[in-house]
C-alpha cells in the first residue's frame, strides 16, 4: 500500500532522513518509533504529500505522491503533530468542510461526519466551537478530520499526546478497531502505545531505519537477551556475586534505586523462572520482580547505543 | 475540480462575516462615512444653491457626482488602502501559524485552488465594504436626481482597485507567518502602486512616459469615475489582479520544496 524508496530530505545543510526504505502492506498497523528528532514528521510529511523529498520516492497504492499528489491525497487521512483545526469553526461544521475538502461525495458526507464522531466521542461537542474545546477534545477531532473521509490510508503522527489516560486508552482501541479497515501509520515516542497497537515497527533514529521487525519478533533484534529487575530487602551484594555465577546471566549489578538488582539474561521464559526461585532461595528477601519491556530494552540499545546504567 | 476552490472560498467567506473583524472594520468605516459624508452633502447644497455667487468655481464642482460622490469615493480609496490589509493578513498567515495548512496542503487540492478560493473570499468582503460606502451615495438618490450608471461605474472601479489591494494582500499574507508582518507590508505595497505612476512626469522618452501612464492606477481609477469603462482598464486591473494571486500561488506552491 505505503512503497518508500530512497527517501532523502535535507533541510538546509541538515540531512533529516536519510535514503529510508520500507513499505507497509495493505490493511497493515505499523508503528514508527524513534526518538524526538528522528525524522518521524518529516517522513509522513512526505508520505502525504505536505512537501517533497530531496531525492528518492513514495507511492501510495501505486501513485507516486509527486507525480499523482491528487490521487494519493484522496486516499490519506493525516493527523499532523498539531491537530488542523479552525478555532472558529463548530465541531460538525468543521468535520464537514475537511470532508467536502478531501472529495467526499456528497451524499456520503452527512453519514460519514457522524460516524467520525462516534468514533471519536465528540457527540457532546459537536456544537461547539473548537477555540473552546480542551487540547485533549481538540486532539480528537484531529484525528477525527483523519477519519472522515473514510481513507484507504491513515497516517496519525503522535495521536495520543495531550489526552488523559482514560481517553488514551478509548483512542488505543479506536485504533485497534481500525485494524484491517484502513492501513495505519502510527508515528510517537510512547513505547507502551505501540506495543498495545501495532503489528510492526519501524524504528528510526537520526534520519535511519535502525530496526524493521514485527511485534513478535522484536527480541530477535535485542539478540535474545532481556533485563529482568528485582528488588530486594538485604543482601544486595551475596545476591549479585551468586546471580552472576548462574548459566545464563550474561551481566548483573546494582540497579539505580536502593535495593536494586539488574540482571541481564540470555533465553526466555524458563530462565526467568529459574532466576526468579534462585534470588528467593538466596533470602534476600525479595519485593518486586520486573521484566523490563522488551520492545523498552531494544528501542533504547538502538537508539541511545545502551542501556542507561 | 471547482469543488476544492468552492469549498475554501466558502469557508473562508464564511470566517469573514462570522468574525467580528468584519463587523468592527465596516462599523467604523460607516462612523467615519456617517460624519463626512452629511457635512460634505450641506457644503455641496449650500453651493448648488448660491450657484449665481460661485463665479470662479470650477464648473463641475457643481455636479454632485463630482461635487460629492467623488470625495466619497476618494474617502473609500483611502480607507481601503488601511482596510483591505486589515481583512486579508490573517488569510494564509494564520493557517500557517495556526497548522491549518497542514490540512490544506494534504488535501486533494492544488495550490491554485487555495489561493483562488482566499481572494474570491477576499473579493466578498470588499464588496462588502465598498457597498456600505455605495449606500450612502445610493440614499441621496431620495432627494436628488443624477445618473445612477455614473455613479454605479465609478463604485464598480473603486470595486476593482479594492480587488487590485486585495490580491497583492494575499501575496503579502502568503509570504510571512506573522498577520502584523503581512498587514505592514501590505499597506506599503498599497500605498506604493500609486506612486508607480509618478515615473510619468520625471521621464524623458515618450514610450517610457507612456508606459507608467499606462501602469499608473490613478489614470485607470479617473476613467471610471468619468463613467467609461475602458477595455484596458479592465486588462491593466485584471493583470495586475493576476499577477499578484500567480505570485501568491507560487509562494503557496514554494512551501512543498523547502
Amino acid at each position: 500500500m505505503i512503497e518508500v524508496r530512497n527517501l532523502t530530505k535535507n533541510y538546509g545543510a541538515r540531512r533529516a532522513i536519510d535514503s529510508l526504505d520500507f513499505s507497509v502492506n495493505k490493511g497493515e498497523v505499523v508503528g514508527f518509533l524513534g526518538p524526538n528528532g528522528a525524522g518521524k514528521s518529516t517522513t509522513m510529511k512526505i508520505i502525504t504529500g505536505f512537501m517533497a523529498p530531496t531525492s528518492g520516492k513514495a507511492l501510495v497504492a501505486g501513485y507516486d505522491v509527486f507525480e499523482n499528489p491528487l490521487e494519493v491525497k484522496r486516499r490519506i487521512g493525516y493527523l499532523p503533530e498539531h491537530p488542523p483545526v479552525y478555532g472558529d469553526m463548530f465541531v460538525k461544521e468543521y468535520l464537514e468542510f475537511v470532508a467536502n475538502l478531501k472529495g467526499v461525495e456528497k451524499s456520503k458526507i452527512s453519514n460519514l461526519v457522524k460516524k467520525a464522531i462516534e468514533k471519536t466521542n465528540l457527540g457532546q461537542v459537536q456544537t461547539r466551537l473548537i477555540q473552546n474545546l480542551s487540547k485533549g477534545f481538540r486532539q480528537r477531532v484531529g484525528i477525527a478530520q483523519a477519519l472522515v473521509s473514510d481513507p484507504e490510508v491513515l497516517i496519525l503522527d503522535e495521536p495520543t499526546v495531550g489526552l488523559d489516560p482514560k481517553q488514551v486508552a478509548e483512542i488505543r482501541d479506536l485504533i485497534k478497531e481500525l485494524r484491517g479497515h484502513h492501513t495505519l501509520i502510527l508515528s510517537t515516542h510512547i513505547l507502551p502505545e505501540v506495543e498495545a497497537t501495532c503489528e510492526r515497527i519501524i524504528i528510526i533514529n537520526q534520519g535511519k531505519i535502525v530496526a524493521q521487525e514485527s511485534l513478535s519478533n522484536i527480541s530477535s533484534v535485542n539478540k535474545g537477551s532481556r533485563q529482568i529487575t528485582f528488588k530486594v530487602r538485604r543482601e544486595i551484594d551475596a545476591l549479585i556475586t551468586r546471580l552472576s555465577l548462574m548459566d545464563g546471566v550474561l551481566k548483573c549489578f546494582k540497579g539505580n534505586s536502593p535495593g536494586s538488582v539488574v540482571a541481564e539474561i540470555s533465553g526466555q521464559d524458563d530462565m526467568v523462572e529459574l532466576l526468579a526461585k534462585e534470588v528467593i532461595m538466596s533470602g534476600a528477601g525479595l519485593l518486586e520482580m520486573q521484566s523490563m519491556a522488551q520492545l523498552e530494552d531494544v528501542f533504547i540499545k538502538l537508539t541511545y547505543g545502551s542501556v542507561e546504567q | 475540480m471547482l469543488r476544492g476552490f468552492f469549498t475554501i472560498a466558502k469557508k473562508d467567506l464564511r470566517a469573514f462575516f462570522f468574525s467580528p473583524v468584519f463587523y468592527i472594520v465596516a462599523f467604523l468605516c460607516s462612523m467615519m462615512l456617517s460624519w463626512v459624508f452629511p457635512i460634505q452633502l450641506a457644503q455641496f447644497s449650500e453651493a448648488a444653491k448660491n450657484m449665481m455667487f460661485q463665479q470662479g468655481m470650477p464648473q463641475q464642482q457643481l455636479n454632485i457626482h463630482y461635487g460629492l460622490f467623488l470625495r466619497q469615493l476618494s474617502y473609500l480609496n483611502l480607507m481601503l488602502i488601511l482596510i483591505v490589509p486589515a481583512l486579508t493578513m490573517r488569510l494564509i498567515s494564520e493557517e500557517k501559524k495556526m497548522h491549518t495548512f497542514d490540512l490544506l496542503l494534504t488535501s486533494p487540492v492544488t495550490s491554485v485552488q487555495i489561493v483562488l478560493g482566499k481572494f474570491v473570499a477576499a473579493l466578498g468582503a470588499v464588496f462588502g465594504i465598498v457597498l456600505i460606502a455605495y449606500l450612502y451615495c445610493a440614499w441621496t438618490g431620495f432627494f436628488a436626481h443624477f445618473s445612477w450608471p455614473l455613479l454605479n461605474v465609478a463604485f464598480l472601479g473603486l470595486f476593482l482597485v479594492g480587488a487590485v489591494y486585495a490580491a497583492m494582500d494575499l501575496f503579502c499574507s502568503a509570504l510571512t507567518e506573522s498577520a502584523l508582518g503581512s498587514f505592514v507590508m501590505a499597506v506599503i505595497l498599497n500605498i506604493s502602486i500609486w506612486f508607480v505612476g509618478i515615473g510619468a512626469e520625471v521621464s524623458d522618452s515618450q514610450t517610457l512616459r507612456e508606459f507608467f501612464e499606462h501602469v499608473s492606477l490613478n489614470g485607470h481609477l479617473s476613467a471610471f469615475v468619468e463613467g467609461t469603462v475602458r477595455t484596458s482598464a479592465l486588462v491593466f486591473l485584471a493583470s495586475v489582479m493576476g499577477l499578484f494571486v500567480f505570485l501568491a500561488e507560487r509562494v503557496v506552491e514554494a512551501n512543498r520544496w523547502r
